[in-house]
């Protein structure tokens, strides 16, 4: 929304002679066609929110107060109040159990992401032959992000013929089939997406190039060490990128949807070990045809999604250091 | 420019788009030029497009009016979009339809009721065995043209089981038999002698009508707790007495693609099919397969369509569908080029033709098992009704729950009874 605000202002201010009223009713054509202008030029994205966006958006909070089965006409759907919202709160086993799955996944993936995304910006943010190289090549996963053919290629590494029992095979260790097995198979995809931690690495790069010398230089005179050094500079210097990082895959985690989707041939097997929520509310719309409670699903996701990022930005308080830096 | 003004510019280009997209993409199922287009939608591989498109190339060269759209894909990913196209009012004329989403799409109307066609003629099913066409009709309406007949298949690795000098499976060997052959063919073989099918609906389907009951009754279901319980412990038995894989590679098997069973992937000498998959199973694999029918009694297998094609209701262009159809099913030329991919022909008259002139060996032994078959089948139960989606899926659930060993057979089929229950009868 930043953006209308942003273009419209040249035509707002109009110090002019008489009242607000008058001025509107007489103002020149000159102004209204460079308004209009604006939102011509703007006119695509404003198309995209409304259409893409805003308007499904309500069409599905609608849904989700009935009990739409897609198939049928739109003239069947009958309105059930907080039905939906009821049986998903108090009578869905698949439902909090899709929810444990998704804490699982976001809970332990996150942190771990951006531990690796951390450690390995902190190897590559010194001078060394073929740096560029390297942070290309750690960025490469992230850029095949959310495919398809990424999540087919993930599970034939860790099937039980795969590549990875292979290796392990090499140290006389027998493997299983990982993505098999239920008490691996979210394992799995909790790797996959560590393994795709560019991103987040390369904006800690970025954060990192931006902490002043003098700061290390000056702890360095008063004789710290390394860790010192990283824990007292470091780390309170890059705490708003940490802090930017982990909201945005905090987010990313709760969403996970295609790895689970392929790598369980959309059933959230085995025995519903990778029923992440989101595939979970593709099933219950499109495989059980009860799009009314999915759409509800939908609702309730995406306000425990803002209420995860209001805490996130609360607790951010105590510990994200904004320096008032004019460097 | 002021906020009322804004909403009205939006609310007039979110009024227009619409159309002026409506104007360049759809809408062209009209008559330009004169000519009716019917979209016509299935699933299937690429042999199947090939052999419709030249059927229906066959109409236009009659009907040089009528023209047609086609949509084909995978199996996997089509009710999805059947789903998604139905929701926007924009189904296609003519689509291909099994018995597992036929009274999801009947109940809810999707469907044109087919009865008047039949009774005026322009639909005939003279020539259809009864119990076939009659597998088409949900709640006295004939929601779908029955395209072809199937039943249940067990396929085995018939070069594997003659290089171990192992007998084959035969038809009406009993469950436990069969388990006991698989115990001693699979070390013979080195290959998991069967396919644990506890995860499969059509497989239980069979063993619950054996034993006097059936999976539904009307909305209902037809067994008990006491039977899934008694299905899931016959193969917790196999699985102990390792005639089966182990629970990961059954998870495999238990996904729906064809070219992932057991049999093709050379993880076990068995998968639990249906006979007409016969030829695509083969061309996965260099070794020969054989077929036969499921064990016990096979007369609780039936004559299955093995799927329908269906026009939808909201279709401008019934009465050219309506003639669509009654071609494909009833024209010398076209259940000819049509062949058995879509299972035996449902004209009886033409069965017998195609029959004596298919060559491919695989389909030879799908027709071969039918033949032999048709004096045995008993009557064929109702279409499953809506819920039936649903209930495969938490028999899967369930099956693989007892697999894994996460929970016992007692347990796994209590939570599958309960979750079946309510899907059928909500």
């Amino acid at each position: 929304m930043s953006n209308v605000s942003v273009t419209t202002r040249p035509t707002q201010p109009r110090p002019q002679s008489g009242p607000a009223a008058h001025q509107r009713r007489a103002r020149p054509a000159r102004h209204r066609d460079d308004g209009r202008a604006g939102y011509v030029f703007l006119s695509p994205w404003l198309l995209g929110l409304a259409l893409v966006t805003a308007i499904p958006m309500l069409v599905s909070l609608y849904l989700s107060f009935t009990d739409y089965d897609i198939l049928s006409p739109w003239s069947d759907i009958q309105w059930v109040g907080l039905d939906n919202y009821r049986t998903m709160f108090t009578d869905d086993p698949a439902f909090w159990h899709a929810v444990r799955v998704t804490l699982v996944f976001a809970l332990i993936g996150t942190p771990l992401k951006l531990g690796a995304a951390l450690g390995v910006a902190l190897l590559l943010n010194r001078s060394f032959r073929g740096a560029g190289l390297f942070r290309g090549l750690f960025y490469l996963p992230s850029l095949l992000g959310g495919s398809v053919a990424v999540a087919m290629i993930w599970r034939s590494i860790f099937d039980r013929t795969g590549a990875f029992n292979v290796f392990l095979g090499w140290f006389g260790i027998e493997g299983k089939a990982w993505v098999n097995d239920p008490s691996t198979a979210l394992g799995t995809l909790i790797l996959l997406a560590v393994w795709q931690f560019g991103a987040p690495m390369v904006i800690f790069l970025a954060g990192l190039k931006q902490v002043p010398v003098e700061l290390y230089e000056a702890a360095e005179v008063d004789g710290a060490g390394t860790v010192r050094k990283f824990l007292s500079v470091t780390l309170p210097m890059l705490s708003p990128v940490i802090f930017f990082n982990l909201v945005l895959e905090t987010i990313h985690g709760f969403q996970g949807f295609t790895s689970a989707f392929v790598l369980s041939g959309g059933t959230g097997g085995p025995v519903d070990s990778t029923l992440m929520y989101t595939l979970q509310l593709y099933l219950k719309g499109f495989a059980n045809f009860e799009m009314g409670y999915a759409s509800a699903m939908a609702w309730v996701f995406l306000l425990t999604i803002g209420l995860v990022t209001v805490v996130l930005f609360r607790t951010g308080r105590f510990w994200v250091h904004y320096s008032d830096g004019d460097d | 420019m002021t906020a009322p003004r804004m909403l009205r510019g939006l609310m007039a280009a979110a009024l227009v788009l619409p159309l002026a997209l409506a104007g360049c993409g759809g809408d062209d199922s009209g008559s330009k030029d004169g000519k009716t287009e019917l979209t016509f939608f299935w699933w299937g591989g690429e042999a199947r497009a090939k052999l419709t498109q030249q059927a229906l190339d066959l109409y236009t060269s009659k009907h040089p009016d009528i023209k047609f759209k086609t949509t084909w894909q995978a199996n996997q990913g089509y009710f999805d979009k059947l789903a998604t196209l139905t929701a926007g009012s924009d189904a296609p004329d003519i689509f291909q339809i099994d018995d597992n989403y036929l009274a999801e799409y009947a109940t809810r109307n999707v469907t044109e009721d087919l009865t008047p066609y039949k009774d005026s003629a322009k639909l005939d099913i003279t020539k259809f065995p009864e119990s076939l066409w009659k597998y088409g009709v949900v709640d006295g309406k004939l929601a779908g043209m029955a395209m072809g007949e199937n039943t249940q298949g067990l396929v085995f690795n018939k070069t594997k089981l003659e290089a171990a000098k192992q007998e084959l499976p035969k038809t009406g060997m009993s469950w436990e038999e069969l388990i006991a052959w698989a115990q001693k063919a699979g070390p013979a073989t080195k290959i998991p002698g069967t396919m644990d099918p506890s995860a499969d609906y059509k497989a239980m389907w069979v063993w619950l009508r054996q034993n006097g009951k059936d999976l539904y009754n009307g909305n209902q279901l037809a067994f008990t707790k006491e039977d899934v319980q008694k299905w899931f412990e016959l193969w917790k038995g196999a699985r102990d007495a390792k005639a089966t894989p182990t629970a990961d590679v059954i998870h495999e098997g238990n996904e729906t693609d064809i070219t992932k069973q057991t049999v093709v992937t050379g993880k076990a000498l068995t998968s639990w099919v249906w006979a007409n998959q016969m030829p695509d199973i083969q061309k996965n694999t260099k070794d020969e397969l054989g077929v036969v029918a499921y064990p016990g009694d096979p007369s609780a297998q039936w004559a299955r369509a093995s799927m329908y094609l269906s026009i939808y209701r909201g279709s401008k262009h019934k009465d050219a569908a309506i003639d669509v159809l009654n071609f494909l099913a009833n024209d010398p030329e076209a259940v000819k080029i049509l062949g058995t991919d879509r299972g035996l022909p449902s004209n009886l008259d033409l069965r017998a033709q195609v029959a004596a002139t298919v060559t491919d060996p695989a389909m030879k032994a799908s027709i071969a098992l039918e033949d032999e078959l048709v004096k045995k089948f008993g009557p064929s139960p109702a279409v499953p009704p809506k819920g039936h989606s649903t209930v495969k899926t938490e028999l899967r659930k369930a099956a693989e729950a007892a697999q894994f060993g996460t929970a016992t057979p007692a347990q796994a089929a209590e939570q599958f009874f309960n979750a079946a229950k309510a899907a059928v009868s909500g």
